[in-house]
């Protein structure tokens, strides 16, 4: 399948992963991919923006959502813990960013896709398919994104009040002229 | 670095968005600063027997959890 992915849209996945990483997440939801799609200059990008989807805008109702996998100062300083003291402790016998998330912050390490966020990527090519095209762009990616409907980048979208079917079928115009 | 009077406010909040967030962060420290501590132990040539003793679990806990994802990273020594 992943022949038939354009540039594009091969950013969109190997982007998903760097968004998982930057956010300390340890899988590659479809909140990821949506991320990823909302880099400057792609068909989907383009699209997204035009309905009020911007890249900052999904990452803080992604924090929001995921919850932070990150130590919270502020609410540790509400139990009296003072964070930046732990960290200092921690780092000096351990070394600078001994407290940081293991694994999932590691350079280059492996980050798996959520079975949602895989279905996104099958239901990608079956709108390739749909829409006649021989190959798989980002835009058919946001597509399957749309038509698995569920996951948190439709959650993200809801909530602010995109009109998911004029979405569609802007996409679909954009990527069938 | 928190002030006694926001602490004071905070412990004594029943608000469950201030309290479960001060438990869910707490709960992550704890999973971290026991990574770190454990993996220490192994890199001292520490059993799994004698980590779980001193953490309160048993052998088979503390293996489960913290066995799996070492390999890699000790082979890189």
């Amino acid at each position: 399948m992943f022949e038939r992915f354009t540039q594009e849209a091969r950013d969109v996945v190997v982007g998903a992963q760097a968004e998982a990483r930057a956010l300390r997440h340890r899988r590659i939801g479809t909140e990821h991919l949506l991320l990823a799609m909302l880099a400057p200059g792609t068909t989907a990008a383009r699209v997204l923006t035009r309905h009020g989807v911007g890249h900052d805008a999904v990452v803080a109702a992604v924090r929001v959502h995921s919850g932070p996998d990150e130590l919270d100062a502020g609410a540790l300083s509400s139990l009296g813990i003072d964070l930046d003291a732990v960290r200092g402790r921690v780092e000096e016998a351990f070394g600078p960013g001994a407290l940081d998330a293991p694994q999932a912050g590691r350079p280059g390490g492996h980050i798996p896709f959520t079975p949602r966020a895989k279905k996104v990527l099958e239901l990608a090519l079956r709108e390739a398919i749909a829409l006649k095209s021989r190959t798989i762009t980002d835009g058919h990616i946001a597509l399957g994104l749309i038509r698995e409907g569920e996951g948190l980048a439709m959650k993200v979208l809801h909530d602010r009040g995109v009109d998911v079917p004029a979405l569609r079928d802007d996409l679909r115009l954009a990527l069938n002229p | 670095m928190a002030d006694t009077a926001q602490v004071a406010t905070a412990a004594g909040s029943k608000d469950p968005t201030v309290g479960l967030a001060a438990v869910r962060s707490l709960r992550l420290l704890v999973e971290r600063l026991e990574a770190l501590q454990v993996a220490n132990a192994r890199d001292l040539g520490w059993t799994w027997e004698q980590i779980a003793q001193h953490l309160g679990v048993s052998r088979q806990a503390v293996h489960k959890k913290h066995a799996s994802g070492r390999r890699p990273l000790r082979r890189r020594d």
